[in-house]
């Protein structure tokens, strides 16, 4: 049962004091120290549209509305840091982007954000894209990808139009109806994204000045090279053909991603001041390739990424999304106190003897729990993962999911009450 | 094992493909390069059970079996013989567009001799019941990856039950993170973590019904 007698040390501190103390919380364990209290995230997602009435479109699509909710789940629930939605639609819809599914656009307007996955590079483009992936990508795989974009297939080679006087002879032929509705196209899509980034920062700023932490997902977002090309190139079946068929294209592919990826990331840390990549990982869990292929194909790849960012001073912070228990081992040998790993459903505990004094370690209460459990069961488990994954520091309380749609607040509450009790370090 | 089934089961692709050409052109029979086709499948089935093979296993043993149907299918006098185990009723609930657990839970189904109807993805109540109506399986396997997938296993549920079908099904959910607490919530019958755990339920729920099944056709 919730205990009745609880009273919430953080009600009545003001917002600096909050906010000072929850910024150390964080930088203590990332670097793998003991806070005075385990830090909880509460990642809502879906469940701010739940709890206020509103439409899951509206939360991605209104940004005040959705600041608006954050703010009210912040006061009646105080966790440490909060999470709303990552990703506006703006851009996407500007540009025909047949890679995602929005609600209200192609869903119903309370259904979930979801990729649509496909080949959208087909194996014999291996060899343009290994040769020049920006070429390959602007003029092959957007008018692929994006349907307003279809005008880009008709630009010259990009090595012609970029390289001298000559190359500026080419640009009359940018005034091909198709190619200048496609300029037109983006000249919007890039007002969309940066009004979109604009309001993001307006939102984590106005949560610090309630005295809230930092959003852990707030980072330059990029992919494990495998993942990439899973994800947004050959689709899943095709990466899962290639293993077999074209081991070295793919090899070779994603060392050109590896690349532009860590550039891109130490780009954005540098001019955000925020050093943070953000790495959703999906191929790599238990089940979808075999330990074998894993160290060829996954694995080096990703150490090889992580280790360079925490090189250029940014903290990786990956979310092993699945399951990684087969292959936990491997994690222990990235440097020691310098990623942070969201573990969706790995056991966490696991988890903990592994790479407990490498890493530190995020997630642990199961979504289902917090939807269909009691408030006993949630106190019970919070208090195991306090003793148990908390132990010594380095562990932020969480879901494995950066997503909290169904959950109940009645045991939302309980779980966040639980972690302020049984989290505290003495 | 003959060399049909070894190379299939080993994955290679080229070898296994040219060997099927070899055995029609020097007239073997075409049903006999089917039925080597499905032994080979059951063992790529045995093996991903084992975890010796994985996802891009089955992906290439699937693309294996069409190249070389393709190449048994003109050569078919007669259709192949249909099979005769218990149907399963299979896709991914509303809403949710996954199809990667599913297509596993479908394969390793089908080496395995069921009669599989896989209804795709985002599949509404309503079609799960038309179906149920139509087919009259004996296992509904619900898969789901999102979150919101909890609820949209419910709502089948209901809608099964609503339609006076329930006790004739015995319900499974997987995928994502589907556990107890979400199955007792779902009301379904029973979840499972993985392909095999579905295969063992749905044999489980199946066993001495396969009879009655086919009697009734």
């Amino acid at each position: 049962m919730p205990s009745k007698t609880f009273v919430d040390p953080d009600v009545g501190k003001a917002p600096a004091q909050l906010y000072a103390e929850r910024m150390k919380r964080f930088v203590d364990v990332y670097q793998l120290k003991q806070p005075d209290r385990i830090p909880i995230q509460l990642g809502f997602g879906y469940m701010l549209a739940e709890m206020y009435g509103v439409t899951r479109q509206e939360q991605h699509e209104n940004g005040a509305k959705e600041l608006e909710m954050m703010e009210k789940a912040g006061a009646c629930f105080q966790p440490d840091s909060i999470m709303g939605l990552f990703n506006n639609p703006a851009v996407s819809l500007a540009v025909g982007d047949l890679m995602t599914k929005f609600p209200g656009h192609g869903l119903d307007p309370n259904g979930s954000f979801q990729f649509v996955e496909g080949e959208y590079m087909k194996a014999e483009d291996y060899d343009a894209f290994i040769d020049d992936p920006a070429d390959w990508g602007i003029r092959k795989y957007w008018p692929r990808v994006f349907s307003e974009l279809g005008g880009m297939g008709l630009l010259p080679p990009l090595g012609m139009a970029t390289f001298g006087v000559y190359g500026l002879y080419t640009l009359g032929s940018l005034a091909a109806p198709p190619l200048a509705k496609a300029l037109r196209v983006m000249a919007h899509a890039v007002e969309a994204q940066a009004a979109a980034d604009q309001r993001a920062v307006q939102t984590v700023q106005r949560m610090a000045e309630l005295g809230f932490g930092p959003p852990t997902f707030m980072g330059a977002l990029i992919e494990a090279p495998f993942d990439l090309m899973s994800d947004t190139l050959r689709g899943m079946r095709g990466i899962m053909l290639d293993m077999h068929r074209h081991p070295d294209k793919l090899l070779a592919a994603q060392e050109k991603v590896l690349r532009f990826q860590i550039e891109y990331a130490v780009a954005w840390c540098n001019a955000t001041g925020i050093k943070v990549a953000f790495i959703p990982l999906h191929r790599g869990s238990d089940g979808f390739m075999s330990l074998a292929q894993f160290e060829k194909f996954y694995w080096p790849q990703l150490k090889a990424m992580q280790v360079g960012l925490v090189e250029a001073g940014i903290m990786p912070f990956v979310f092993y999304e699945g399951v990684w228990d087969q292959r936990l081992r491997y994690l222990a040998d990235l440097p020691k106190g310098k990623t942070t790993g969201l573990f969706q459903s790995s056991d966490i505990f696991k988890v903990k003897r592994a790479v407990g004094d490498t890493m530190c370690i995020m997630g642990g209460m199961p979504n289902s729990l917090l939807q269909a459990g009691t408030a006993e069961q949630v106190r019970d488990l919070t208090k195991r993962l306090c003793a148990e994954v908390g132990k010594g520091g380095g562990y932020i309380m969480s879901v494995g999911v950066g997503e909290m749609e169904g959950c109940r607040p009645e045991l939302v509450k309980a779980w966040v009450e639980a972690t302020k009790e049984y989290g505290v370090y003495h | 094992m003959n060399s049909l089934v070894q190379a299939i089961t080993d994955m290679r692709e080229e070898e296994a493909v040219r060997t099927a050409k070899e055995m029609l052109d020097t007239g073997v029979s075409p049903l006999q390069v089917l039925a080597d086709c499905r032994e080979a499948m059951s063992a790529v089935g045995r093996k991903f059970e084992k975890g010796e093979y994985f996802v891009s296993e089955l992906i290439l043993a699937g693309e294996i079996l069409k190249a070389i149907s393709a190449e048994v299918r003109p050569r078919l006098q007669q259709t192949a013989q249909t099979k005769q185990g218990p149907k399963v009723l299979l896709g991914t609930v509303k809403g949710d567009i996954h199809d990667i657990g599913k297509d596993i839970v479908n394969f390793m189904l089908d080496v395995n001799s069921f009669q599989v109807t896989d209804l795709g993805v985002d599949v509404a109540p309503s079609v799960f019941v038309e179906q149920i109506k139509q087919r009259e399986p004996l296992v509904v396997a619900l898969s789901g990856f999102l979150t919101l997938s909890y609820t949209s296993m419910k709502e089948t549920v209901e809608a099964i039950a609503a339609a006076g079908l329930r006790d004739k099904v015995k319900i499974m959910i997987g995928g994502g993170t589907v556990d107890q607490q979400v199955c007792s919530y779902a009301g379904a019958d029973a979840f499972g973590k993985d392909a095999m755990a579905a295969v063992a339920l749905a044999k489980q729920w199946t066993e001495g019904k396969i009879h009655a099944q086919q009697n009734v056709r």
